[in-house]
């Protein structure tokens, strides 16, 4: 099984208390608290330790994006990327990824992914999300065309990296008639795409019809598993097998010299299991971005919600595996047992956490985690 | 008053079914409702219909009208009105909307200001205000909703009737139909049509626009805006009332249609 180290690039710089006087951190919460400085230096360690994990032996890096927030300010998937390509030799770097429904133009996408797998010598692993509805209001992208321009803005991009150009597109949301990146991926036919999910079957059914990798995130493992049922309908439907490199999954997770310290650090994880995502249902999931399908899954899904448990219940649903080398690995080795998985991503730094901290789990893990846990 | 009983029809247009309340005795009168969708006949409705043959349709994609997932704008809900209006027969009928159901209606006299008889445009969306923002309706939950769209729940009439019971499984789905297909047709520009304000001179009608004076949805000031760009328009301004006068002041809300109409009885 191979581990992806990944770290949402927090900006938990403000006193808890300020946020608290706002209805959710996302949208809401007055951009008056970012801290420009603290910023300069926290975006200089957490490349530090994305390099360190590529260093120790980390089989990816995976960075996301998200907006008007401060449990992430990876503002650009493709810019990290893109220093990551540079910066790092050895690791996949694992896009997840790109919001395809509130991407204006699917060609820049197209190239912009293009240069960072150039760049990379072709270490791009390629993730297409749906996005969570607050950055449908960060864009202003009407929710009802979701999935329609998820579906479109991927199959543009698709087009630019497998058909010849120039070439027209007139679809119903992107309109383009001259066509003709001049960047095209690396690996051919174009980098390997993966797709996340936490409670759409459509999206499950979807990326099995195609063959992409698909990732579960932070949910229980009985909805990991209908889910991946759901990627193996769709599947099946394309005539295809289903192997433990197609599907992931996603937790957060920290390694420390004693469990003691581990089982603090873990504790940074709960302020994104439930302070960032406090706020109005209409935040996350605005009027017509699910379908009724997906709307009674999510329901299932979250039977309670992540933000209601305790530390406590979130270490033994395993929504945070926190502890020694040795416990770790032991923790990891049943994950994927009970899911079958080729890919196990790591959100590995949260909140407060501090570099040092950090930086030692990275050492910890690829001296004792990696190597235990590479032969599953 | 004599009680009426409207009847619920299906008439076929450009492929789409549209569900449609009709009712009353005397000359054409068709009514475009708002975002909260098709209410029925509720009370002022009632009164109007003494004196109008109401025609009430479900817009696409609202209630138990077919679908119209190919619409992007209010301007093609008033291009489909207008080919509803033709579908049904009606022959310069007087039209009254009612928020994006009057924004529709304002489209619908741009287009065609010869096919329409009177227009009146109950708060209407369309306009982006001067000064103040069109309150963002998708951004709050409908529970939280619901007591913004009305200056005081308490004064209204029929708040029970309408809000006061939990919504039925298949209301609940008509409830996020309506929402859904609001948001396809207003979502950005928000409530508005930069284009509109150009082509309102075009509308020669007479024309009554009724606003609330609390509406906290859509602010007074469009009003104001509506009433110089159209050239025969005035404006009634209803005090202690909000975004929705039909429902808030049913009585005095139904007096001023009937005044203006000129079907108050008084002949």
């Amino acid at each position: 099984m191979k581990l992806y180290y990944f770290s949402e690039m927090p900006h938990h710089e403000y006193p808890d208390a300020e946020g608290e006087k706002y209805p959710s951190l996302r949208l809401e919460f007055p951009n008056r608290f970012f801290d420009r400085e603290k910023a300069h230096a926290n975006y200089q360690r957490y490349l530090t330790e994305y390099e360190l994990a590529d260093q120790v032996g980390f089989d990816g890096l995976m960075v996301n994006e998200h907006h008007s927030t401060p449990s992430c300010v990876n503002v650009g998937v493709n810019m990290s990327a893109a220093i990551l390509a540079r910066t790092t030799q050895r690791a996949k770097i694992l896009l997840l990824g790109n919001i395809l429904p509130i991407e204006e133009n699917p060609v820049r996408l197209a190239e912009q992914i293009a240069m960072a797998d150039l760049i990379s010598g072709g270490r791009v692993l390629s993730g297409f999300v749906r996005g969570v509805g607050v950055e449908q209001w960060w864009s202003n992208v009407n929710p009802i065309h979701n999935r329609e321009r998820f579906e479109e803005c991927h199959d543009l991009i698709l087009k630019c990296w497998t058909e010849p150009g120039p070439f027209r597109w007139e679809g119903r949301h992107y309109h383009f008639r001259h066509v003709n990146p001049w960047c095209l991926p690396l690996q051919t036919p174009h980098p390997p795409i993966w797709i996340p999910g936490t409670a759409s079957p459509e999206t499950a059914i979807w990326a099995g019809r195609r063959g992409y990798t698909f990732v579960p995130f932070l949910v229980p493992f009985e909805i990991a598993r209908e889910l991946f049922d759901y990627y193996r309908k769709g599947a099946a439907e394309a005539g295809r097998t289903v192997t433990p490199d197609k599907l992931g999954f996603l937790i957060c997770a920290v390694t420390a010299d004693t469990r003691a310290k581990a089982l603090e650090a873990g504790r940074h994880f709960v302020w994104r299991m439930g302070p960032t995502l406090r706020g109005p249902v209409e935040f996350f999931s605005p009027v017509g971005m699910r379908s009724r399908a997906g709307t009674q899954f999510a329901l299932k899904a979250r039977p309670r919600s992540l933000g209601s448990m305790s530390y406590e219940d979130l270490v033994a649903g395993h929504f945070i595996i926190a502890g020694t080398p040795d416990e770790v690995a032991d923790r990891f080795a049943l994950v994927q047992r009970e899911l079958g998985i080729g890919h196990l991503l790591l959100e590995a730094q949260e909140s407060r956490m501090d570099h040092p901290t950090t930086m030692r789990s990275i050492e910890l893990m690829g001296a004792k985690v990696i190597p235990a846990i590479a032969p599953l | 008053m004599r009680p009426m009983k409207p009847r619920e029809e299906r008439i076929r247009v450009g492929g789409i079914d549209v569900h449609t309340w009709i009712g009353g005795d005397g000359p054409p009168l068709l009514v475009l409702h708002g975002a909260g969708g098709n209410r029925g006949f509720t009370r002022w409705l009632e009164r109007v219909a003494q004196r109008y043959t109401v025609w009430a349709p479900t817009h696409p994609g609202f209630g138990l009208s077919g679908d119209a997932e190919w619409m992007d704008g209010i301007d093609d809900l008033a291009r489909f009105h207008l080919w509803f209006m033709d579908a049904a027969g009606l022959e310069r009928p007087h039209v009254l909307g009612h928020s994006i159901g009057g924004w529709t209606a304002a489209e619908m006299a741009t287009m065609s200001p010869g096919s329409i008889d009177s227009l009146i445009l109950v708060v209407p969306a369309g306009l982006k205000p001067e000064t103040g923002e069109i309150l963002d309706v998708f951004y709050y939950p409908p529970p939280q909703l619901v007591p913004m769209m009305v200056h005081d729940p308490k004064t209204v009439p029929e708040w029970d009737a309408l809000f006061g019971t939990p919504l039925s499984p298949a209301q609940q789905e008509i409830a996020v139909r309506n929402r859904e297909m609001t948001a396809r047709l207003t979502w950005k520009p928000y409530m508005h049509d930069p284009r509109l304000a150009h082509f309102l001179p075009r509308i020669t009608n007479r024309t009554l626009i009724l606003w609330g004076r609390e509406d906290r949805v859509v602010p007074v000031e469009c009003g104001e805006q509506y009433r110089r760009l159209v050239p025969r328009a005035t404006l009634t301004v209803l005090e202690q009332c909000g975004h929705l006068p039909p429902i808030e002041q049913p009585d005095e809300f139904a007096r001023h249609v009937l005044d203006f109409l000129g079907g108050d009885g008084r002949r």
